[in-house]
């Protein structure tokens, strides 16, 4: 078995990915649209981690970027849930299927 | 980012900060309006008045700063600065944008105040949110680094998920602000994942060393697969073709005032971003222009732009024909707005950059006018659809022809500015298609390309025609309803404040339209000088990070 590299952490970091798209994609209950974002976000943050753990020159960077997605992600998720609230007070429901007001 | 440029950063703090003041201007002005809540005595007051004159300072401080008054910290000789350790980039192309951000916040402020939305209560809260996605989309149009760029996007996007959601009660908004919110979420998410892969693959964000690594090799899958998540996060933010689809909604179910700041600042912000990442891989943000870099990206670069550019502007023009809500009509004319500034985008020279920038500044008035017709008119009628407007020029004659004048310009009739707009686009356009055909560059694909978009672009200036002049042969020629049913016809009660508002934007664009001298200087002296590679480093840009 070789050891962990480099490659491990990114495929992981793709694998967050696209069960994230998919999950995007898929989902009728808001939450769980949400839930995929959180999930591709967490996948880029664990690529910008892993890449700072193996290239010393970017160490400082990838940190940091991680930091910050970290506390961007928290932000989106409070307006996020707050809108979804605001919308189940409207539609007593989460299904963003019945978000169908608006078209054309 | 090394303890080294950390000491840099403190060392230049002093030259940083000045530089840096109309977005703190903004920041003070948000806690000021948070603070200002606790007192009992200030409570009940309405909060737009401290954004507006705080606004105007910031502006003003901006305007100082495009003249090299006393807030421009540059050195006589030099173009451009990197503040905070290379975080942020200090070039005429940041203060030309800024004003812009700037003068149409405080244009929206004042409109905001008359309109009513958001009323006493809420009045804190809104501005907040306005000027703080000002700032975000500020630090858009000046990002020198991919967290930056990031974090730009995320301040300029988060207000706007709840602004478009700011009429609580209402069941359109709450579902305009869940569509924005998922979809934007969703795209920020995209596009951090292709930044990731980028910053990781060449060990740094910062957009210079990322640029030059790019033009090394610009066919490794992985950069591909980065450079092609960035662009979608940049597509969902401009709302161009095939990343459209919220924009429509979200515009019709948010208040007017909140899709006029959504349609000019928001797209002004990206197309920003856009210009900036453009001519950093093309080469072009070198003190001089570097042709070998761009020979290598632009035959893969432009041919891409040109797609989006034409099916955007295409797409967007055609969606128009069938609308009858005015917002709606107004969120396909700004997609195709959005298409026809990336045309300017695509030709990869600082002559379309120059271009895009003087077709924004007009952009902004008229598309501004447009939206803010429509508050007014929703205030004193109720209705968006243009169909309960029949004949509405004996009822409300001043709010018509200003809205005659806006729609005639962003369709492109002369002498409007609209027209000089998209002339600048289009001789852009030919000049690349000429330049490119030479045999001095000897490009003749690319030639082709920037005529084929050429005649799109006209093709789509006639399309056009049909769906702006629809609303204004509804209000114009057709009867009004009372007249038909025998009812008297009384003039709506609209104020003479939003008639002198409309107004006056009508009149800036009669008058930018007949002398467009001025601003096009300033829209290519914007580019001129834009950003020479940092005065740290000589004008080389030099590796910070790992090789790649």
């Amino acid at each position: 078995m070789s050891p962990i590299g480099l490659e491990h952490y990114l495929t992981l970091a793709a694998i967050l990915f696209v069960c994230g798209a998919v999950c995007m994609a898929t989902k009728r209950n808001a939450i769980g649209v949400l839930i995929g974002v959180e999930l591709v976000l967490n996948g880029a943050n664990i690529n910008l981690v892993a890449f700072a753990h193996f290239n010393p020159a970017f160490e400082i960077e990838g940190m940091t970027f991680a930091l910050f997605v970290i506390v961007l992600a928290a932000a989106e998720a409070a307006v996020a849930l707050a809108i979804v609230l605001n919308f189940y007070n409207n539609h007593t429901t989460v299904d963003v299927d019945t978000a169908e007001d608006l078209k054309g | 980012m090394t303890p080294r440029t950390l000491i840099n950063l403190t060392d230049n703090m002093s030259r940083d900060l000045p530089a840096f003041l109309p977005e703190l201007v903004l920041c003070g002005a948000i806690v000021l309006m948070l603070l200002f809540r606790l007192f009992a005595r200030f409570d009940q007051k309405h909060m737009g008045w401290v954004a507006l004159v705080l606004t105007v300072y910031a502006l003003i401080v901006s305007i100082v700063q495009w003249q090299g008054g006393i807030y421009d910290p540059r050195p006589v000789d030099v173009k451009s600065l990197e503040l905070f350790s290379g975080m942020l980039v200090y070039d005429n192309l940041t203060i030309f944008l800024r004003m812009f951000l700037l003068a149409f916040a405080v244009l929206l402020i004042w409109l905001c105040l008359m309109t009513g939305i958001p009323d006493r209560e809420d009045s804190a809260d809104f501005f907040c949110l306005v000027l703080g996605a000002t700032l975000g989309m500020s630090i858009m149009a000046s990002a020198n680094h991919l967290l930056m760029i990031f974090m730009g996007v995320e301040m300029a996007s988060l207000p706007s998920y709840a602004l478009a959601g700011f009429l609580k009660g209402r069941r359109q908004s709450s579902e305009a602000a869940l569509k924005y919110v998922v979809y934007g979420g969703g795209a920020a998410g995209i596009m951090l994942y292709g930044i990731s892969l980028l910053a990781g693959r060449f060990g740094t964000g910062y957009l210079p060393d990322v640029a030059a690594f790019m033009a090394a090799n610009p066919l490794d899958p992985l950069v591909l697969l980065g450079t092609l998540f960035v662009l979608i996060g940049v597509g969902f933010k401009l709302a161009a073709v095939p990343f459209h689809f919220w924009c429509p909604d979200v515009f019709e179910g948010a208040s007017a005032e909140v899709a006029a700041f959504l349609s000019v600042a928001s797209k002004g912000a990206a197309l920003a971003m856009l210009a900036r990442i453009v001519l950093g891989l093309g080469g072009l943000a070198e003190p001089q222009f570097d042709p070998q870099v761009w020979e290598r990206v632009a035959p893969y670069l432009v041919p891409v732009l040109a797609v989006f550019a034409a099916v955007t502007v295409t797409f967007g023009n055609l969606a128009a024909y069938t609308q009858t809500n005015l917002k709606r009509l107004l969120a396909y004319s700004t997609i195709a707005h959005a298409g026809f500034m990336m045309l300017g985008l695509a030709t990869m020279t600082r002559d379309g950059v120059s271009a895009v920038l003087v077709y924004l500044i007009v952009y902004l008035f008229m598309n501004l006018g447009a939206f803010a017709v429509v508050a007014f008119l929703r205030n004193v009628t109720g209705s968006e659809d243009m169909r309960d407007f029949r004949g509405l020029i004996h009822r409300a004659p001043v709010l018509v022809v200003t809205l005659a004048v806006f729609l005639l310009s962003l369709l492109g009739l002369p002498p409007l500015a609209g027209f000089a707009a998209k002339f600048q686009i289009f001789s852009a356009l030919f000049d690349a298609g000429r330049n490119y055909g030479s045999p001095g560059v000897g490009q003749p694909g690319l030639s082709g390309v920037m005529y084929a978009l050429l005649v799109i672009g006209g093709l789509n200036t006639v399309l056009s025609l049909f769906y702006y002049l629809k609303p204004l042969k509804i209000m114009i020629l057709d009867k009004p309803l009372e007249e038909v049913e025998d009812r008297p016809c009384e003039p709506l009660p609209i104020p003479w404040l939003p008639n002198l508002y409309a107004g006056f934007l009508a009149f800036v664009i009669l008058a930018v339209g007949i002398f467009w001298g001025p601003l096009a200087n300033a829209g290519g002296e914007a580019v001129n000088r834009f950003h020479a590679a940092s005065a740290e480093t000589g004008g080389v840009p030099v590796a910070r990070g790992g090789q790649p």
